[in-house]
C-alpha cells in the first residue's frame, strides 16, 4: 500500500484511505494527465467514472482505477463548484466516453471537448433539462413528456437498405432496438439503441431502506442476481468493517460458480441453437436446468435470490446435499464432455462459429471490453484473481483465454470456464465445514463520509459497485457498473461486414444484459 | 366406381396427409434432441386453432396480400392431384407434365414473395429477396434432375415417368441415383429445410420462408401453413415415386390400390426420417455458402444426364 501511494500518486496530493481505496483530489486542469499516467503508463484498469451531487451546486467526479493483483483502488477526483463543466478525457482515453455521457445525461454536467455528447439510456421523451441523479430531483417526480426525435446514423448510397429490429423481439429476451444498414446481406452499419428497460435503479438505491437495497441489487440484472448482490454486499461490508466467517466465504464461491455454470451452459446451448444445431442447443438448456434446480433445492430460488446478506449468506449447504451435489457435478461434467464431443465433430457448426463476429483487439481495448469477450482476444483478466474476494484467494484458478476474438473464441472460453467452475465447485464443497456460523452478527452501521467498492467477476465480466455515504452514515450514491455497459459499445463493430443472418449468433455470443446497461 | 373413389383419394390425399408428415419430422427431431416432443397430430391442432382466430391485416396491404394464401394453396392442390402417388393410371395429361408441376409451384412462390414485400415490413422484404435467390438457384437442379428421368422415360408426363422407371433394370439405376441426390438438395431448398432455412427458428433475421409470412395471422396464416405442408409432401412424393417408383398400383384393383397407399406411406416415412436425421446432425449453412450447394445439385444432375446420353 505504502509503495503504491509513493509510486502512483502525485507528490503534492493529499491521499485519504478507505480500506483498500485511496482517494485524492486533482484539479480539473490536471485530471487528464493524472488519468493518462495511470491508464497508459501504469496500465491500471479503469473500473468506473461516476459523479456525486454534494448539494448547493457542488459535484465530485471520481475516476476509479483498479490495481490488478494488489486489490487496491485509486480514485483521483475533481470537484466542481458553481460550474457544470468538466474536462472530457474521451479524446485520449476512449473508454471514458460512455461514463462521461452517462454523467452528462443523469447529472447534467457537461464533458468539455467530447465528440459525441448525446445523452444515453434516457430516451427522447425525457425532457433534456431534467437530471434524475441530482439531489433536487425526487425519485417520484414525473416530468412532462418531451417529444424530440432520435436521429440514427444514416448510410447513403445505392442499394442501402435499412432494417429496424426491435425493441420487441421474438423469443423471451429483453427489449432493445437495432438499426441495420445493409447492402444486400452484408451489414454496413449496425447501431444499437438501448434504454428501454431504464428503471431508475441508481436513484432507488438512494431511497430504499437497506434491506430492500440488497433486493434491488439482485434485480439489476436477473441472470446475475447473486453476483450483483455479492458485489453490493461486499461494498457494504467494507463500509461497515464487518468480518465474514470463513464458511460464508466458501459458500459465496459455491453459489457464484453455480450461477456462472448455469449461465454458461445456457449460452453455450443458445450459441449452438442459433446456428440451427438443435441437438447442442437443447442439451445446453437441459444442463442449465439441472443447475437451476440445484439452485432452487439449495436456496429456494432458481436465481439464488435472498442468499446474500451483509456479513455473509443466509443459506447453508447440509452435508448430505453436499455429497449429492458432488455426485451430480461429476455426472454433469461427463454429460457435458459427451455433448461437446458430438458438437465438435459437426463441421457445419464449426463453420458457422469460426470467423463470425470477429472483435478487433484494438477496438476492444479502446472501448474497455471486459469479461468473456476480453479473454477471447487473449487478455488474461479476471476479477477473481485481480481483485480476489470471498475465498478465491485460496483457490488455484487458470484464466481461460482464446486468441481469435470471434464467436468461436467466446464459445470456447465459456467451455473452458465450465470446466474450471466445476473444479472450483468440487474444491469449495470439500472445504466446507459443518459447524461455523453463516454470517457475522456484528453491528452493521456504515462509516461516515466514506467510499467503498465491491467488485465481483460475474459470468459476463466484472460487476462494480461504488458506494458513497454522507456525514450521517447514510448511503448517498450507488454507482452500478454492469459489464454490459462497456461491452455493448463494441457490438456494432463486431457486426460490421457480417451477413444479417449471422447477427443473432454474434449477439448471442456476447449475451449482454439490457437491464444491467439501462439501470 | 373404383376410379371415382381413387380420384377422391387422389385429390384429398395431399391436404389430408401433409400436416401429419410435418408432425412426424418434428417428432423425430425432438427425439434426437432428447425431448419427448409434441404429438405427431399437433400440426392438425395448430391448423384448427389458427382457423378459429381472427386476423390482422395491415391497411397498406393490397389484394396480393389478401389472396396470396389461396393462390398458394390452390397451386399445391392442383399439383397434388397431378402426381403419381399410389397409382399411375389416373393420367392427368393437362397438369401431369413435370414442367407444369415445377412452374405451378414457382407461381405460388412468386406470389408468396410478392406478399412478403406487400405489407411493407423490413423482414418481409429480405425474406422475399432471400427466397427468390434460393429458388432461382434451386430451379436448375430441380429441372435437370427431373429431366434425367424424362430422358430415360421418353416422356415428360409424371405418370409415364413412374411407369417407365419402375420397369428399368437395376444396373441402369446409376444416373437415377445421381439425379436423386440433385433433387434431394433442391427439395431441401424448396421446402425451407436445413441447411437452407430453419423452420423452427424464432430469429427473424435468419428466416427465409417464415420472414415472408410474418405479417400473416389467423385464418390466412393457417392456409399458408397448410400450403407449405402440402408443398413439402408434394416434394416428398416426387422423390419417392419418380426416383423409386416401386409398388405403385398400375391396375385398378382394390388390393393394388390399397397396397399402393401403404407402400407410398412407407416411402414417405423413410424420406421424412432421413430429413429429420439430417437436420438433427447439422447446423444451418451461412447464407453465402448456399449457392455453392445448389450449384452442386445442378452439376450432379447434369452429370446424370451426361451418363445417359
Amino acid at each position: 500500500m505504502e509503495k503504491i501511494i509513493k509510486e502512483l500518486i502525485p507528490q503534492n496530493a493529499n491521499p485519504k484511505n478507505f480500506g483498500n481505496l485511496i482517494t485524492y483530489e486533482v484539479s480539473s486542469s490536471d485530471i487528464l494527465s493524472v488519468c493518462k499516467d495511470l491508464y497508459f503508463k501504469h496500465k491500471l484498469h479503469l473500473k468506473t467514472i461516476t459523479a456525486i451531487d454534494e448539494g448547493h451546486n457542488n459535484y465530485k467526479i471520481l475516476y476509479v482505477f483498479g490495481v490488478p493483483k494488489e486489490n487496491i483502488f485509486l480514485i483521483p477526483y475533481i470537484k466542481l463548484s458553481n460550474t457544470t463543466e468538466f474536462p472530457s478525457l474521451a479524446n485520449d482515453i476512449h473508454e471514458t466516453s460512455g461514463y462521461e455521457r452517462k454523467i452528462q445525461t443523469f447529472f447534467g454536467l457537461l464533458p468539455q471537448g467530447h465528440v459525441n455528447p448525446r445523452p444515453i439510456i434516457l430516451h427522447k421523451n425525457w425532457p433534456e433539462d431534467q437530471f434524475p441523479l441530482r439531489k433536487d430531483f425526487k425519485w417520484n417526480d414525473r416530468p412532462k413528456e418531451a417529444s424530440n426525435t432520435y436521429e440514427f446514423t444514416k448510410v447513403e448510397g445505392e442499394g442501402i437498405y435499412e432494417i429496424p429490429v426491435g425493441p420487441v423481439h421474438a423469443g423471451i429476451i429483453e427489449p432493445g432496438h437495432f438499426r441495420f444498414s445493409v447492402a444486400g446481406e452484408e451489414i454496413v452499419l449496425l447501431e444499437p439503441k438501448l434504454g428501454y428497460t431504464h428503471k431508475g435503479t441508481e436513484k432507488l438505491f438512494e431511497t430504499l431502506p437497506l434491506e430492500k437495497k440488497i433486493k434491488l441489487s439482485e434485480r439489476v440484472s436477473g441472470d446475475s442476481s447473486f453476483s450483483h448482490s455479492l458485489a453490493f454486499c461486499q461494498a457494504l461490508e467494507s463500509l461497515a468493517d464487518v468480518n465474514i466467517p470463513q464458511k460464508a466465504k466458501w459458500l459465496r464461491v459455491i453459489f457464484a460458480e453455480l450461477e456462472r455454470l448455469a449461465n454458461h451452459f445456457g449460452d453455450i446451448g443458445f450459441i449452438m441453437l442459433d446456428t440451427g444445431y438443435s441437438f447442442g442447443g437443447l442439451s445446453g438448456q437441459r444442463l442449465r436446468e439441472m443447475i437451476m434446480q440445484w439452485n432452487e433445492m439449495l436456496t429456494g430460488s432458481r436465481f439464488l435470490r435472498g442468499v446474500n446478506t451483509i456479513g455473509g449468506v443466509t443459506k447453508d449447504i447440509l452435508p448430505d446435499f453436499k455429497t449429492k451435489l458432488l455426485k451430480d457435478l461429476e455426472k454433469i461434467e461427463i454429460d457435458f464432455t459427451e455433448i461437446m464431443k458430438i458438437a465438435n465433430s459437426s463441421s457445419s457448426l464449426l463453420n458457422r462459429l469460426e470467423d463470425t463476429g470477429t472483435l478487433d483487439p484494438r477496438i476492444a481495448r479502446d472501448h474497455g471490453v471486459i469479461g468473456v469477450a476480453r479473454r477471447a482476444i487473449g487478455v488474461k483478466t479476471d476479477a477473481r484473481i485481480d481483485y480476489s474476494y470471498a475465498a478465491y484467494d485460496k483457490i488455484q484458478l487458470e484464466i481461460a483465454t482464446e486468441e481469435t476474438g470471434d464467436v468461436n473464441a467466446r464459445f470456447k472460453v465459456r467451455i473452458k470456464e465450465v470446466y474450471s467452475s466445476i473444479k472450483i465447485l468440487v474444491e469449495a464443497l470439500e472445504k466446507l465445514v459443518d459447524d461455523e456460523e453463516l454470517f457475522s452478527s456484528q453491528n452493521t452501521s456504515l462509516k461516515k463520509d466514506a467510499y467503498a467498492i465491491g467488485i465481483v467477476e460475474g459470468w459476463r465480466g466484472d460487476i462494480v459497485y461504488f458506494i458513497a455515504t454522507d456525514r450521517n452514515g447514510n448511503i448517498t450514491r450507488v454507482d452500478v457498473r454492469d459489464p454490459s455497459f462497456l461491452n455493448w459499445t463494441v457490438l456494432g463493430y463486431t457486426g460490421k461486414g457480417n451477413v444479417v443472418p449471422d447477427f443473432p449468433l454474434i449477439n448471442k455470443s456476447f449475451n449482454l444484459s439490457y437491464s444491467g446497461n439501462d439501470l | 366406381m373404383i376410379t371415382f373413389f381413387a380420384w377422391i383419394i387422389q385429390i384429398i390425399l395431399v391436404p389430408v396427409l401433409s400436416p401429419l408428415f410435418v408432425g412426424i419430422i418434428r417428432k423425430i427431431k425432438a427425439r434426437f434432441q432428447n425431448r419427448k416432443g409434441a404429438s405427431i397430430f399437433q400440426p392438425y391442432r395448430d391448423l384448427r386453432k389458427l382457423f378459429g382466430k381472427d386476423e390482422v391485416i395491415s391497411k397498406d396491404a393490397s389484394w396480393i396480400f389478401k389472396y396470396m394464401p389461396f393462390i398458394l394453396f390452390g397451386t399445391t392442390l392442383i399439383v397434388g392431384l397431378s402426381l403419381p402417388m399410389f397409382t399411375t393410371f389416373l393420367k392427368t395429361n393437362l397438369t401431369g407434365d413435370f414442367l407444369v408441376v415445377i412452374y405451378l409451384l414457382a407461381f405460388g412462390t412468386f406470389f408468396l414473395a410478392l406478399a412478403g414485400i406487400d405489407a411493407g415490413s423490413a423482414f418481409g422484404g429480405f425474406g422475399s429477396s432471400r427466397e427468390m435467390t434460393i429458388s432461382a438457384l434451386a430451379e436448375g437442379g430441380l429441372i435437370f434432375s427431373m429431366l434425367t428421368l424424362a430422358i430415360v422415360a421418353h416422356s415428360t408426363n409424371l405418370n409415364q415417368i413412374a411407369i417407365s422407371i419402375s420397369s428399368l433394370p437395376l444396373r441402369s439405376f446409376m444416373p437415377i441415383i445421381l439425379s436423386f441426390i440433385g433433387f434431394f438438395i433442391a427439395l431441401l431448398a424448396e421446402t425451407g429445410r436445413f441447411p437452407f432455412d430453419n423452420p423452427a427458428t424464432h430469429l427473424e433475421l435468419t428466416m427465409i420462408h417464415e420472414a415472408m409470412i410474418l405479417e400473416y395471422s389467423g385464418k390466412r396464416l393457417a392456409v399458408i401453413e397448410w400450403a407449405a405442408a402440402n408443398k413439402q409432401l408434394i416434394f416428398l412424393a416426387l422423390g419417392a415415386n419418380l426416383f423409386f417408383p416401386w409398388g405403385i398400383a398400375n391396375s385398378l384393383s382394390i388390393t393394388a390400390v390399397f397396397a399402393g397407399i401403404i407402400i407410398f406411406l412407407i416411402k414417405l416415412l423413410i424420406l421424412s426420417v432421413s430429413i429429420a436425421v439430417l437436420e438433427s446432425g447439422m447446423a444451418k449453412y451461412r447464407f453465402f455458402r448456399l449457392p455453392d450447394l445448389l450449384f452442386t445439385s445442378f452439376i450432379i444432375s447434369v452429370i446424370a444426364i451426361g451418363i445417359i446420353i
